[in-house]
C-alpha cells in the first residue's frame, strides 16, 4: 500500500488523529488488514450464504 | 484436612462447608492472605473487593450454618475478569478509555453465579479490552505466570489463570473470543473451557466480536469446571445469541470414562499447519496414548488449516471490534496501549465484502467440522503450540501468541476445553484440547476428566508463595 493511499484510506475512516500521533500504528495496522484478508478463500459459489444465518424478526434468542 | 485451604477446589470447599470442617469465612481469610503474599508478584487483580466479600462470606456462613444451602456454589469466592459488569464495581477493562465506568447492574453471568451461592471477589487483569497482550503502558500492570513470573500467563484472562493457578481463587471467569480463556489456562496449567455459542449469556460482558464472544470458567478441576458451567449456563433473552437450552448437570458423565467414545486426533494442527514445540508434540502424543489406553478409539482427522481459520477469525473479530471502537480510535488514540491500539485498527481497512466472504467461508468451515463429527465424539488437538514466552520479550510474545489452536472453535462455536498436559523442561505447563459437538458440553468435559484421572497433572502446583 503507498503512503498515499495509505493516508487517504485512513483518512476516509476518520483516522486523522491517530494518523498524526501514531502513523506506524496506523501503517502497520493497514498491512496486517491487507495480509489477513488475503489468507482466505473466499466461497465462489453464490449460494454460500455467511454465518450466523438470517433470523425472522420475533425470533430472537435462538443461538445455534 | 491435608490440604491447604487455598488448593482447595470449589467441590472440595463445599463438602468442607457441608461438613463444617471449613467455614466460607475462613475460607474467605485464606485467600486474602494468600493474595496479600502473591499479589505484588503476580498482580492478578485489578481491583480486589475484600469488604463486600467479607460480608457475602459471613452471610454464606449464616445461611450454611443454618441448613439454608443456596446453590452448589454457596460460599465460594470467584474471581472476574475485568469485563464483565459486576454492579457497583468499575468495568474498566484493563484500559485508561474506561477507568470510571462504574457497572449499575450484575451481568447475566455474574447474577447467575450470586444465585448459586457464589462471592464475588474482585475484578482481574486482562489484555486491554480482551485484545491487547501483556502491556506495560496501561493503568494497571499486566498479569505474571505463577510457574514463573518472568513469563506471561497467556490471555486474555490473564489475572484469571495466574489467580486460580496461583491458589488466589477456586474458580474465576473469562471471556474467549480467539483463545482467551483456554490461552491462560494452557499457559498456568489448569482447566479452561470455552462453552458452546450461545449456552451462556454475553449480556453485561464488555463485547470484542459479536460472532466469536464466548464466557467460560477457568478452574483447578474438571468437575469445577462443569460446577461453573451448570451455574452459568441457561437462556438469556436479553443476549440475541443464546441459546434456547436450559441445559444442567454438565458433570453427570464425568465418572463414565471413554471406553466407548471416539476420539479424533487432530494432528496437522501441531505437526504441519503450526510445527509445534517438541515438548508440546510429545505431551499431544502420549495425550492420545492415555486415551487410547483408557479405551477410547482414536482416529486423525483432518480440518481446514489452521492458516485459514486463523485468517477467518481475525477479519470478522477485527470488523466487529473496529464497530465497537472506532469512536474512541478516532477522538482518543493516545488513550489505548499500543499493542491494543494495533491490534484494533486493522478494522479501518477491511472492506464490508472482505468481512461477508469471511462469515461465508465461515459456514463452510462450520460444515466441515459437523461434517467430522459424524465420524467421532470428540476431538483432540493442540492448544498452544509453545510454553509461555518470557513476559518481557515482545519479539518472542509476539511470535509464540498466534501459534495457537484455539481460534477454529470460536470460528464454529462447538464447545472447547484446555487444560495441563505435562511441564517442559523449563517447568513450564504444556497443554491439550478437546473439542464437541455443539451442546455435548458434558461429552468434553467426561472426556478432560478421565484425562485428569489418568495423568494426574492437576495436582501438581506451581512453585510459588
Amino acid at each position: 500500500m503507498t503512503p498515499d493511499l495509505l493516508t487517504a484510506l485512513a483518512k476516509a475512516a476518520g483516522l486523522d488523529k491517530a494518523l498524526a500521533a501514531f502513523p506506524e500504528d496506523v501503517a502497520a495496522a493497514a498491512a496486517q488488514a491487507l495480509a489477513t484478508a488475503g489468507a482466505i478463500a473466499v466461497p465462489r459459489d453464490p449460494a454460500a450464504e455467511p454465518w450466523p444465518p438470517m433470523r425472522p424478526p420475533g425470533c430472537p434468542g435462538v443461538g445455534l | 484436612m491435608s490440604t491447604a485451604a487455598h488448593w482447595l477446589t470449589a467441590a472440595e470447599a463445599t463438602r468442607a462447608f457441608a461438613a463444617r470442617t471449613l467455614s466460607p469465612v475462613e475460607l474467605l481469610d485464606a485467600l486474602l492472605d494468600r493474595i496479600a503474599l502473591l499479589q505484588p508478584k503476580l498482580h492478578a487483580f485489578i481491583r480486589l473487593d475484600a469488604e463486600a466479600a467479607r460480608e457475602a462470606a459471613r452471610a454464606a456462613e449464616r445461611e450454611i450454618m443454618s441448613g439454608r444451602v443456596r446453590g452448589p456454589l454457596h460460599g465460594v469466592p470467584v474471581g472476574v475478569k475485568d469485563i464483565i459488569d459486576v454492579a457497583g464495581l468499575p468495568t474498566t477493562c484493563h484500559s485508561r478509555i474506561l477507568l470510571d465506568n462504574v457497572a449499575s447492574a450484575d451481568a447475566a453471568v455474574i447474577a447467575r453465579l450470586r444465585q448459586a451461592g457464589a462471592i464475588v471477589l474482585g475484578k482481574l487483569a486482562t489484555h486491554e479490552f480482551a485484545i491487547g497482550g501483556p502491556s506495560f503502558d496501561l493503568p494497571f500492570p499486566p498479569a505474571r505466570n505463577p510457574w514463573n513470573p518472568a513469563h506471561h500467563p497467556g490471555g486474555s484472562s490473564s489475572g484469571s489463570g495466574a489467580g486460580v493457578a496461583a491458589g488466589l481463587f477456586p474458580v474465576a471467569l473469562g471471556s474467549d473470543t480467539g483463545g482467551s480463556v483456554r490461552n491462560p489456562a494452557s499457559c498456568c496449567g489448569i482447566v479452561g473451557l470455552k462453552p458452546t455459542y450461545g449456552l451462556v449469556s454475553r449480556r453485561g460482558v464488555f463485547p470484542l466480536s459479536y460472532t466469536l464472544d464466548h464466557v467460560g470458567p477457568l478452574t483447578r478441576s474438571v468437575a469445577d469446571a462443569a460446577l461453573m458451567l451448570d451455574a452459568i449456563a441457561g437462556h438469556d433473552p436479553a443476549d440475541p445469541g443464546s441459546s434456547p437450552s436450559n441445559a444442567r448437570l454438565f458433570g453427570r458423565d464425568l465418572d463414565r470414562g471413554v471406553r466407548d467414545l471416539r476420539i479424533g486426533f487432530v494432528r496437522h494442527f501441531h505437526e504441519t499447519d503450526l510445527p509445534a514445540h517438541p515438548e508440546t508434540t510429545a505431551a499431544l502424543a502420549e495425550a492420545a496414548r492415555v486415551l487410547q489406553a483408557a479405551g477410547a478409539e482414536l482416529r486423525d482427522v483432518t480440518l481446514p488449516s489452521l492458516n485459514e481459520f486463523a485468517g477467518v477469525n481475525r477479519v470478522i473479530l477485527t470488523s466487529e471490534a473496529w464497530s465497537i471502537h472506532a469512536p474512541w480510535l478516532r477522538e482518543r488514540p493516545e488513550e489505548y496501549g499500543q499493542l491494543a491500539r494495533r491490534r484494533l485498527l486493522p478494522g479501518a481497512f477491511i472492506g464490508a465484502g472482505e468481512y461477508v466472504g469471511a462469515q461465508r467461508r465461515r459456514a463452510q468451515m462450520i460444515a466441515a467440522v459437523e461434517e467430522t463429527f459424524r465420524d467421532v465424539d470428540v476431538l483432540l488437538c493442540a492448544s498452544s503450540m509453545d510454553p509461555a514466552s518470557r513476559i518481557d520479550d515482545a519479539e518472542e510474545t509476539a511470535r509464540t501468541y498466534p501459534r495457537q489452536a484455539r481460534t477454529p472453535f470460536n470460528v464454529t462455536g462447538h464447545p472447547a476445553l484446555a487444560m495441563m498436559a505435562g511441564l517442559s523442561s523449563g517447568g513450564l505447563p504444556l497443554s491439550v484440547q478437546f473439542v464437541g459437538r455443539y451442546f455435548a458440553d458434558a461429552t468434553v468435559l467426561r472426556v478432560a476428566a478421565a484425562y485428569e484421572r489418568a495423568t494426574g497433572w492437576h495436582e501438581r502446583r506451581p512453585p510459588i508463595g
